[in-house]
Order: C-alpha cells, then structure tokens, then sequence
C-alpha cells in the first residue's frame, strides 16, 4: 500500500536492533564507540535533512539543536533526577519548542539569508554553552553520570549501543512513515515549487514551521541519545565543524533520499578510522580530505552516492514514453462531438 | 446561466506599471471562458491574482458569492479553485502518483504521520483511489510510477492539469494549456476541456495563444490588451472585432 512503507523496508530495523543486542558479546570497546558514534550522527542527519533534502530550507541551526538535547538530558538528569526515558524526550520536545519559535521569523527569509541568520543562531548557541558557566561548566566541559533505564545502567559503549540501536530503529521507522505521509509529501512539495504546493492547497509557512520543528526534535533526541555512551559532554563539538561533517555526509551520500544519508553517514563517519589505519601522518588531513570529498561531491555527483545508483533520481526515458496521446485519452476524444 | 466566479474592476500595478487597469470579467457557471491578448496584456497576472500571489490595489474577486481578496494561497484551493502554470512547474523530484496525491491536499484527510494507524490507512487508501482515477482520465497512468521531471513536455502539461483536477475544483484556471503542444496533442486538451465542462460541469477560464483552440472550445473570450478589457464576446464576434484585429489578431485574422 502506498501510504505506509514496506515489510522490506522495516525488516532492516529488526535487524538492527537484533545487532544492537549481538555485537556487544563480540566487538571490542572500540568498535563499539565507532558503531554508537555512527548512529548518533546518523539521527543528526535524518534530522538535518528533513530539512535540507526533503523541505529544500538551507537552514544551519542544528546544531544548536543537538546542543539543546545534550545539555537538556544531562542536566535534567543530574540537576534534577529526571530518568533518561522521560528527560530525553523532554529535552527534544524543548528542542523542538526552541526550532519552532526560531522558525516563525526564519521562514520569511529564504536562501543564503536563511542560512546566515540560522547559522548565526548557532553560533549564538555555542557561545551559550561555552559561557555559561554556572550550568554548563562552559569550556571545562561537564562531567555527566551514568543514565539508568528502568534500572539498567548505561554508562559503556557496551550496555549503551542496544539502547542507541532501538532509538535509531525508532527513528528510522518514524522516518519510513512520514516520508509516506501526506505531511511528507508536502515537504517535499515546497522543495520543488512552493508555487504549486500553495496552488495545491498547501500552507507553504506553516509547513516550513513543521520542517523546522521536526528536524529541530531529531537534532534533540540525537543530543538526548548522545549522552548515553559519553561520560563527559562539552561545547567544541557544538559548533561548525561538527554541522559541516553532517552537511558532507548528507550531501555526499544524496540528500532528500533515507538510504544516501545512511550511506553517506557510515562513509564519512568511517573517514577517521580509515586515515587512522593508513600510514602515519594521514590522519593530520583529515579536515582537507572531507573539504575535498565535500567539493568533488557537490561538482560531479549532485544527488550524492545513492544518486548515482537508484532509479528513482536517474533521469531516464523510457521509449515507451511517445508523445502520442495516451489510449484512455484517445478513447474520451472519439466519445466527444 | 449565471454567473459563478467575477473579477470586478481589479486595479494591479507592478511599481510603475498599471498590469491591470479596473478589469472586469463575469464568468457564467458551467462556460468554457477564454481570456486572450498579446503578450504582456496582464493575463497571468489575473490568474497570480486569483490565486493570491499577488494582491490587487483595489477591486475585489468574487468566487460562488465569497470574496477571494483576504485569502491566503491555499485557502483559494479549499474554495474549489485549482490552476496549472504556464512555464510548467512541476513536483519534479516526486513521482507522477506524488504530483496527483499532492494536489488532493485541500480534500485529504489529516493523520499522525509518523507512525501506522487505522486512520492513515483509511486516508491513503481513498488519496490512491482519487488519484489513480484522474489518471486514468487523463492517460498518465502508465506512468504513474516515473519521476515527474523524466516526462517529456506534453506530458509533463498533463500532469501539470491532473494535479489541479485532484482539487476536484469547481473552477479550474489554466494557463496556456496547449502552449507548445503538437497539432494532435492540441486536440486530445481540446477533447478533454470539452468533457471536463460538459460532462463534469466544471467552471474553465482559459487563457491561451492557440486560437485553433480557443475557437473551438470557448462559449465567451474576453480580450485584454495592456490590461484593459478591449473586447468580450462570443468566438465568432471576437474574430470580426475591429479592435482586437488590431490589437492582437493582426492581419492575417481578417482572411481566417
């Protein structure tokens, strides 16, 4: 049916969080961080390019989002004893809240001005957090406890990465079904034409308010999410160079497409081991080697790596396509006086 | 017949450009009613009017006795007013089914979207349907599957008026519908104007450049000229008029 995705596609996640439980009793600790790392990047990006890819709203506050998840959680949990399975919920929610509010004037604004005005509220974010002292612990960073779920205590890569599996399985599904949804449509409908989307009955605005606010959510529950198998949470990774790694991933693995972002994720995200595993010294271009990856990919592959490969973003003419008036039409002409 | 759908003395300026100067136009419930003029007349800008992308100075527009002037865009759709574009636009990154299921917006039901539901499965069901069966009437269901902007041009004008037809609108508003279209595909949007407003009773202004066209389906064409109303009439009296021989026609007109 075509509103609701496919077993093929949502047998996957099964799979995923079978893997969640397996890998764990096999991996070593580091592969573990690796797996757990990905998958938080990976909710960031869904995110990012709900946005991006499928609203075509070049916005950059997302990161201040996922700051808003992290810090929210942990705080929540430490200042105030909320559980992880309540106080991560609360903290997307506030992010969500957060990205509605800043979507109501950014919605005026539209391309690179858009994008200038939200990046600038990032950064306004991260000053928030490095200067803060009395919440944050500003540039000392803040050392965060263990979270504990119904008694289950996180704190390891270990007993972290089935808990990340079954969110990002979460997330993953809710993505599947808004992406066949009649809001999803009209997301992606803004993206192509705002001027059909508001002559088919689509509140163009309010719209780009609920992209924001959704991808705003996600940005929340990856911060919430990080907070599982870090034991200590600072502000240096809330800033650029952090947007620009989940901006190359998106756009590298084909944005507006869920298996590109997958893909870009797990390429990008594996960059550093890969440089790290090759003789001495390679790691130092790690920074050049995404610039580069990030500029070839925007020049000769738009629709990313998925682009390349999945029929539906391949321009393709079929022969069959005649500029014949198709029969049914043919039959109402002769039916005519 | 009566009058569904009027323009009254709509004044649109464009900085120092009167687009349209106190333009009037009734349109009788039912008709097939062209609007004609050369170039730059302010044909469009009737249409972008309509449906509110841009707002006149002063006049009012008058759809099944409610003004549309304090409406947003899409609250013109929810009325029962849908259009197509005359540069197509299209949902070109979404299928020909997404274009269509796109344009029942208006009429489609609301649902928790990120998960399953009977409710969503109920709305879907019923949006496929709806759109399956305006594609079947207008031929593209063959390629209901293909990506929008992988359609060549004729088809592409198609999809552009199945979106709008989704609205089940009872006034429907197309630009240039045959504009760049081969002889036979010309007559296959003739045959389906004519059972849209025949067989379906709905309401159609037209404006259009292909006066093969225009002859053949109009029941009234009212010619602009740089955004006055210079002639309105039936087909046959607009060909004869003086006026728009002169303004628009040309020539050649007098020996068709």
């Amino acid at each position: 049916m075509h509103g609701s995705p496919p077993l093929r596609h949502l047998l996957p996640l099964g799979l995923l969080i079978a893997a969640g439980f397996v890998l764990p009793q096999f991996l070593p600790e580091y592969f573990l961080y690796i797996a757990n790392t990905l998958m938080v990047y990976l909710i960031l990006a869904i995110g990012l390019d709900i946005l991006l890819g499928w609203s075509g709203q070049f916005a950059f506050a997302h990161i201040a989002f996922y700051g808003i998840g992290i810090y929210g959680t942990a705080l929540l949990n430490m200042r105030l004893g909320v559980p992880f399975v309540l106080g991560m919920p609360l903290a997307a929610a506030a992010a969500a809240a957060i990205g509605f509010l800043i979507a109501i004037p950014a919605t005026r604004l539209r391309a690179v001005y858009l994008a200038l005005a939200t990046f600038a509220f990032a950064e306004c974010a991260q000053w928030v957090y490095r200067t803060w002292d009395s919440v944050t612990k500003g540039p000392d960073g803040l050392r965060i406890s263990a979270p504990d779920i119904f008694g289950y205590v996180v704190g390891t890569d270990k007993r972290a990465l089935p808990v990340i599996a079954i969110i990002l399985a979460l997330v993953l599904a809710a993505t599947l079904y808004l992406g066949r949804s009649k809001l999803g449509r009209s997301l992606c409908a803004i993206r192509d034409s705002e001027h059909v989307a508001a002559a088919s009955g689509i509140d163009v605005k309010r719209t780009k308010v609920i992209a924001f606010t959704i991808s705003a959510f996600y940005a929340g529950v990856a911060g919430g999410t990080y907070t599982l198998f870090q034991s200590f949470i600072h502000p240096d990774g809330l800033g650029v160079w952090t947007l620009v790694l989940v901006l190359s991933m998106i756009v590298v693995g084909g944005s507006g497409t869920l298996p590109g972002v997958v893909l870009g994720v797990v390429l990008l995200g594996l960059l550093p081991e890969a440089l790290r595993a090759a003789p001495r010294g390679l790691l130092v271009w790690q920074e050049f080697a995404y610039g580069l990856i990030l500029t070839l990919a925007i020049m000769f592959m738009p629709r990313g790596i998925w682009g390349l490969f999945n029929r539906r973003t391949r321009a393709r003419r079929k022969p069959a396509l005649s500029v014949e008036a198709p029969a049914p039409a043919r039959a109402l002409q002769h039916q005519s006086p | 017949m009566s009058t569904i759908f009027s323009i009254r003395d709509v004044t649109v300026r464009f900085g120092g450009l009167l687009a349209l100067n106190r333009f009037s136009m009734d349109v009788a419930q039912g008709a097939i009613h062209a609007l004609i003029g050369p170039n730059g007349a302010g044909k469009s800008t009737v249409f972008n009017c309509v449906s509110r992308f841009c707002t006149p100075v002063s006049g009012d527009i008058v759809f099944d006795g409610k003004s549309l002037i304090a409406l947003p865009p899409h609250g013109v759709v929810a009325l029962g007013i849908a259009r197509t574009f005359q540069n197509i636009e299209q949902l070109y990154r979404m299928t020909v089914l997404e274009n269509v299921l796109v344009g029942l917006t208006s009429r489609a039901p609301l649902y928790f979207p990120f998960g399953p539901g009977a409710a969503r499965a109920r709305a879907e069901r019923q949006a496929v349907a709806d759109a399956e069966e305006v594609l079947a009437q207008t031929g593209l269901l063959p390629y209901r599957d293909m990506l929008a902007g992988n359609l060549d041009f004729g088809h592409q004008k198609l999809l552009d008026l199945s979106r709008a037809l989704a609205a089940k609108p009872r006034l429907l508003l197309l630009d240039e519908p045959a504009a760049g279209l081969r002889n036979r595909e010309i007559s296959h949007v003739d045959a389906i104007l004519v059972d849209l407003a025949r067989r379906r009773g709905i309401t159609i202004v037209l404006v259009e450049h292909v006066m093969q066209l225009v002859m053949s389906v109009a029941d009234t064409v009212t010619v602009l000229s740089f955004g006055e109303k210079i002639a309105e009439g039936v087909p046959a009296a607009i060909r004869s008029d003086a006026n728009v021989i002169e303004a628009y026609l040309g020539r050649e007109a007098t020996h068709a």
